[in-house]
């Protein structure tokens, strides 16, 4: 076991010395640092302006499908970025075509997604929802 | 790597399933709501698994390849699981579609979503990289959950998929869990690479080993439902439509299995199965034992045929790990192979066969809000006497009488279990599944011997689609028992480049 395990000691110092030294900057922070409490520190931040309403506000189920969405097209952009940077390196080793074709298959199952979304009316924001 | 143009072919099934989901995907987008011209989609999703089943079957004969660097394979057993599952997704779209014309249900992602299922039961079937075996794990059950809540009025279809999703989820956390020990042990995510690290296991990496081989069952004994994981079947199998359990249990668990048993056999091998003193084997036999028990002594008391099916697929899951613990000696491990695959076939021409007439009885009462209890059954010979002749066929056939598919199956199995030195367990299946006859009987004298207490029919709507993928179903259980021999192909190809 140990010596399997040997290669990770260093992650481990790394763990404990982080973990000890967040815990210690923390606490002496909270211990040493001066308190001047005032009621606009106290108020909540929303980018400068004065905060109005409840913080636990009930948001439309919309944002739900958003997000999903959302998730959907990021992630093809997580691919295509690197992908668009190594084609020059894939051309060299001759998987060009083969990097392209992956590509071109894989944008085309988002596209058939993305008809399916358009043409359900996910992407209509202002039409009610049983429309 | 190096891209070649015959790894698309080795995964031919899986690409038309995933064809044909498209094409039915977009094109329901495309039709009127609740308009009359949705009645191509049942068809439309049949053709496409008759096209994956003709192509896995012609492809049974073929030399096994390696495909897409070694993150997956084509071999005999993912062949014939192929032809299993396209097989039960034909069959199971037949009997939906008259199900949920009936219940105004019939939308094109239904069959979509069992389409991408399958599809993603073929991968697995084929996947022999851990993270292969996840993506076509998810693929599959991210589809059947959402099939599971597709009536989504009432309660009950809500906490089914719920439920399902959950658990199912977890387990699938655990097998995550199980890989990245694998690759801890192996430094790499393929299977054969497991094997190598297995045998090569010193003191050091023989726990991650065991830790590793033991979550990796965990997650697919949830999958299979085996006890003690087996807590979500009777009301996810209950609460979902009648249809979609018949697919769920017969699909589901035949590429589960084929997994598991490529999982253990080529990835942990003989040396995995006797490794200390707790090889996968007596971990496999423990799971084998408790889960026969378990699923026949609970499925005695139960009043609700779709209940006491439910229980009895669990049953049935002891029965083909009895075939997996016998894989585990090399010299017979021919004859286990046959048998699970064999008893798949057949479990999976039996049960949908059985939830396609519980899916019948289920579509007159599913508008009432009842749920199917004994007492409907009363009276099915009177008005329907083929049906009543078909489900005590498919009675008999998962009770294990001869001369029906069941029979045959469990001979194949318990013949195996004996041959590689597992006679206790053996007996105890016997004993287990003598239980099994109470239950399963107990239908078959309902629907001759006890009247009817309503006038009315005791099934509705269109019968001619589901009545085809009945007639198709029992004369395949027929078939297989009288005649297992003409099933040899499929189970004979099985072993081609399976369990080196």
């Amino acid at each position: 076991m140990d010596s399997y395990l040997t290669p990770y000691l260093p992650v481990l110092i790394l763990l404990v010395i982080a973990g000890v030294m967040c815990t210690a900057i923390s606490l002496l922070a909270g211990k040493l640092g001066p308190r001047r409490i005032t009621s606009v520190k106290e108020g909540a931040f929303e980018c400068g302006n004065p905060s109005t309403g409840d913080g636990h506000a009930r948001h439309s189920v919309r944002f739900y499908l958003v997000a999903l969405l959302f998730i959907v097209f990021d992630v093809e952009s997580v691919f295509v970025y690197p992908w668009g940077a190594m084609l020059h390196d894939f051309q060299a080793q001759h998987l060009g075509w083969f990097a392209f074709g992956e590509m071109m298959s894989f944008m085309a199952t988002l596209a058939l997604g993305l008809v399916y979304v358009w043409r359900k009316g996910a992407l209509n924001w202002s039409a009610d929802v049983n429309s | 790597m190096n891209f070649n143009p015959n790894d698309l072919v080795g995964i031919l099934p899986a690409v038309i399933l995933t064809l044909g989901g498209c094409a039915l995907m977009t094109t329901e987008v495309f039709l009127r709501k609740d308009g009359p011209d949705r009645r191509y989609q049942p068809f439309l999703a049949a053709v496409f698994g008759l096209i994956a089943l003709y192509v896995s079957l012609s492809q049974l004969g073929d030399p096994s390849a390696t495909l897409f660097a070694g993150a997956a394979v084509a071999d005999g057993i993912g062949r014939s699981i192929s032809a299993v599952v396209s097989g039960t997704l034909v069959l199971s779209v037949l009997l939906a579609a008259g199900y949920l014309e009936t219940l105004s249900a019939s939308r094109g992602e239904f069959y979509a979503l069992a389409l991408f299922s399958a599809a993603g039961m073929c991968l697995l079937s084929q996947a022999t990289d851990l993270i292969v075996v996840f993506i076509a794990l998810e693929v599959m059950s991210l589809a059947v959950y959402s099939l599971t809540a597709w009536l989504r009025k009432g309660t009950k279809p809500a906490e089914a998929a719920f439920k399902y999703f959950v658990l199912g989820s977890f387990a699938s956390a655990i097998f995550l869990y199980g890989a990245a020990l694998a690759f801890g042990a192996a430094g790499s995510t393929r299977i054969a690479d497991l094997a190598l690290a297995v045998r090569n296991a010193n003191a050091g990496s023989s726990m991650l080993v065991y830790a590793a081989g033991a979550l990796l069952t965990v997650g697919f004994a949830f999958k299979v439902a085996a006890f003690p994981f087996h807590m979500w079947v009777p009301d996810v199998y209950d609460g979902a439509p009648a249809p979609v359990t018949g697919f769920m249990a017969a699909g589901v668990k035949a590429a589960a299995f084929a997994t598991l048993a490529r999982i253990l056999i080529g990835g942990f091998g003989d040396v995995g199965a006797s490794m200390g003193p707790h090889g996968w084997q007596s971990l496999i036999v423990l799971l084998a034992g408790a889960t026969m028990l378990v699923g026949n002594v609970l499925a005695v008391p139960q009043r609700s045929v779709k209940r006491m099916l439910a229980y009895s697929s669990i049953a049935h899951a002891g029965y083909l790990l009895v075939s997996i613990a016998a894989m585990a000696g090399s010299e017979p491990r021919q004859d286990a192979v046959f048998g699970l695959v064999f008893y798949l076939a057949s479990y999976a021409a039996t049960v949908i066969g059985a939830f396609g007439i519980v899916a019948l009885i289920e579509r007159k009462l599913a508008p009432t809000g009842a749920s199917d209890d004994l007492t409907t059954w009363g009276g099915l010979a009177q008005k329907h006497p083929l049906l009543a002749a078909a489900m005590s066929l498919f009675m008999l056939s998962l009770a294990g009488v001869p001369p029906t598919a069941g029979f045959m199956g469990k001979l194949g199995i318990f013949r195996a279990a004996i041959e590689a030195g597992l006679v206790p367990l053996a007996i105890f299946g016997v004993l287990t599944s003598a239980a099994g006859l109470y239950y399963y009987l107990r239908v078959v004298v309902y629907i001759y011997m006890v009247p009817s207490t309503k006038p009315e029919p005791v099934v509705g709507g269109r019968m001619l689609t589901a009545g085809v993928a009945l007639a198709a179903c029992a004369v395949l259980v027929i078939w297989m028992g009288v005649q297992p021999g003409a099933f040899a192909t499929l189970t004979q190809s099985s072993l081609a480049g399976f369990g080196k």
